[in-house]
């Protein structure tokens, strides 16, 4: 299963817990009403408790996705890598229409003249990996190539009435 | 102090409402024309879709704002003194300004969307002309915005006894002198409408100085701007406006299901411990839109992003939303249309958050970025939160005046209408993009214009529902009784 598609069943996951909770709420108000300064004193103590576990929660989600930043200096503490330059311009991609397999390939993407995306999807249709093309920078974005075939590259920022139409095909291995 | 039948403030809080509205429901059917293209029911060249993707962003953020800086201001003017002729002055320069949009959008055929990211708006193929009428329709708005800001900080500061006291630091820090001196915190809605005014007029002025730089590039092509620069305060500004009407809106709840739910909803120091924590966090979680500039933007910021962005989440449900939960939990709630849409709002709110922190995490931003998912997120919280928290406080306004009482099978058959239909349009947005399918498409790959279809057909079964509360709407007001007062007299009395 692709990794978008996991967090989509976490997202329907959470919003049926969430979904439930709002509806136990709701069907609280056919029992009898209770006096809202005994709803705040237990309410309060829950509360707290709710407080220290969504702030535990969240560090520890800081935390744990810390060594999945996909920001350089993990990246070039791997050793040598092919580097392919890729220009971004109104409606295009230029770069190379082959790339090799299993080796560590950093895309350098710049733009030519506004700001495009850098998406590459894989022959599944999956978004694998992606970065900006800004003019007058440079984003290095590291893949490796697991499978050999065609690839397909998508702009995923906004450029202009032809946004829809820049794409750009490439092969990986002996495909 | 303006009591509750101040007839000047109603007008002002109608003014704003009434033309947000009318607004909203214009961009709703423009949202719905280009899902039907995207769906390939609709034929639209893309010049088009792009010329309605710009009006659709630009003019819901903007009608979202009206609607809660009007019902914000009148809920502030019951308690501190605000001048009714500024905040029209306000409101007809944001008016011009959207006048200005719609011009550079529909005559000028100006195409670089609502997050005019530098250099687009200048290497477009629109009219060079339209680019200098959209910054200045975008400025005016700003200049609206800012005086509005402005009005309600410098209110606020007077009536509580400046920063300090409008941010309750003695109540939290020196509770007993503070107690002892017989002084009470500032009321619940106080708090979004500070942190509104000092998140607004530090947003503001990015905006302005970010408008006035491409105005510079409009007029003289020989200067040039740093893009990066232009995303950052582009974004800085742009998400704060979009994050402070749900945190605006906030003030609907603490009023108004207090009314609907007959309970108080109080000052408490872990309120406003929450709510300055807001204030910090709105103005720093936009780095999140920059993940994706992975070598470009300094790599702190990403970090100091998504930890921000994580932290955004607990003010929201540790405080107001569980506080609403409470006001809800075994209360006398009659579940009037009002109380359903201010209630379901909440809903909307956290869901949508929740999809906000998944795409707020680095790793999982590499899968979902400009994806569909990114319209997800917001349309759940701007539709299925901000939009319905409008409509419960109109429906609250209508029933507290009204003779007349919706039927339950008219309630039932709004709620099920809107909400159904909302979910199965929102959901088109998540399953697009969880299957990679990016946002911002005039034309769809494979399986957008499928999940197109499904969407468009849940945004007809909810306009519908939307249509059905609008007429139902109307049938309250058609038998206002003459005693009564817009708001009931036992909150007017605590007011007092």
């Amino acid at each position: 299963m692709a990794a978008a598609s996991k967090l989509l069943l976490m997202f329907l996951f959470l919003t049926a817990g969430i979904g439930s909770v709002f509806l136990a709420v709701v069907l609280s108000t056919r029992h009898p009403v209770e006096d809202q300064t005994e709803i705040h004193h237990r309410g309060y103590a829950i509360r707290w408790k709710w407080f220290l576990f969504v702030t535990l929660f969240l560090l520890s989600a800081f935390v744990s996705t810390l060594p999945f930043f996909p920001y350089l200096p993990s990246v070039t503490a791997q050793g040598p890598a092919l580097r392919v330059p890729v220009i971004a311009q109104q409606f295009t991609f230029i770069m190379p229409s082959h790339v090799p397999l299993q080796q560590r390939i950093v895309f350098e993407v710049t733009s030519r003249d506004v700001n495009h995306n850098f998406g590459i999807y894989n022959s599944k249709g999956e978004l694998i990996a992606q970065t900006q093309a800004m003019p007058g920078y440079v984003n290095d974005l590291e893949v490796t190539f697991r499978k050999s075939g065609r690839y397909t590259v998508r702009c995923l920022e906004y450029c202009g009435v032809g946004h829809a139409l820049m794409e750009k095909e490439f092969t990986v291995g002996g495909y | 102090m303006v009591s509750t039948s101040d007839p000047v403030g109603r007008s002002v809080m109608k003014l704003y409402l009434a033309s947000g509205l009318v607004v909203a429901i214009l961009m709703m059917l423009v949202g719905l024309a280009m899902r039907m293209s995207q769906a390939q029911w609709l034929s639209m060249p893309p010049e088009i879709f792009y010329e309605l993707l710009t009006l659709h962003g630009a003019g819901m953020i903007i009608a979202l704002l009206i609607c809660a800086m009007g019902g914000l201001w009148f809920l502030m003017r019951r308690r501190i003194t605000l001048s009714a002729p500024l905040a029209v002055a306000a409101w007809a320069l944001i008016i011009l300004g959207v006048v200005g949009v719609v011009i550079s959008a529909v005559f000028g055929n100006y195409a670089g969307l609502y997050t005019f990211l530098y250099p687009l708006p200048f290497m477009g193929n629109w009219h060079g002309w339209a680019t200098g009428v959209f910054l200045i329709g975008m400025m005016l708005i700003n200049t609206g915005w800012m005086i509005w800001c402005f009005q309600m900080l410098g209110a606020v500061f007077r009536a509580y006894g400046g920063l300090r006291g409008a941010m309750g630091w003695n109540f939290v820090w020196r509770p007993k002198k503070f107690a002892a001196a017989g002084h009470k915190p500032p009321p619940p809605e106080a708090f979004p409408a500070l942190v509104a005014g000092v998140d607004g007029l530090l947003t503001g002025m990015a905006g302005m100085l970010l408008g006035i730089a491409l105005l510079v590039r409009w007029i003289d092509p020989r200067v040039l701007i740093d893009p990066l620069w232009a995303k950052n305060f582009t974004y800085f500004y742009m998400h704060a406006i979009a994050n402070l009407i749900i945190y605006m809106l906030a003030a609907f709840i603490y009023v108004g299901l207090s009314y609907a739910t007959k309970r108080e909803y109080h000052t408490s120091k872990v309120f406003v411990i929450g709510w300055w924590s807001s204030l910090v966090f709105i103005l720093t979680n936009y780095f999140h839109h920059l993940y994706m500039d992975v070598s470009a933007q300094p790599q702190i910021l990403q970090y100091f992003g998504e930890l921000s962005s994580y932290l955004t989440a607990i003010p929201v449900t540790a405080v107001t939303v569980f506080g609403a939960l409470m006001l809800v939990w075994r209360s006398r709630t009659r579940w009037t249309l009002g109380a359903v849409f201010m209630y379901s709002g909440l809903i909307g709110w956290v869901v949508g958050g929740v999809g906000a922190e998944i795409d707020a995490s680095v790793p999982f931003n590499v899968h979902l970025h400009n994806t569909l998912w990114v319209p997800a997120h917001f349309h759940t919280y701007l539709l299925g939160g901000c939009l319905l928290f409008i409509l419960g406080w109109v429906f609250l306004l209508l029933e507290s005046r009204s003779e007349h009482s919706t039927s339950k099978l008219v309630r039932w058959l709004i709620f099920t209408l809107s909400f159904g239909g909302m979910m199965v349009f929102l959901s088109g947005f998540y399953f697009g993009g969880a299957t990679g399918v990016p946002r911002r498409y005039a034309t769809q790959p494979p399986p957008g214009p499928l999940i197109a279809q499904f969407a468009t057909i849940g945004a007809i079964i909810m306009l519908v529902g939307f249509t059905l509360a609008f007429f139902e709407g109307l049938r309250l007001r058609s038998n206002f009784s003459a005693d009564r007062m817009l708001w009931p007299q036992d909150l007017k009395d605590k007011v007092s």
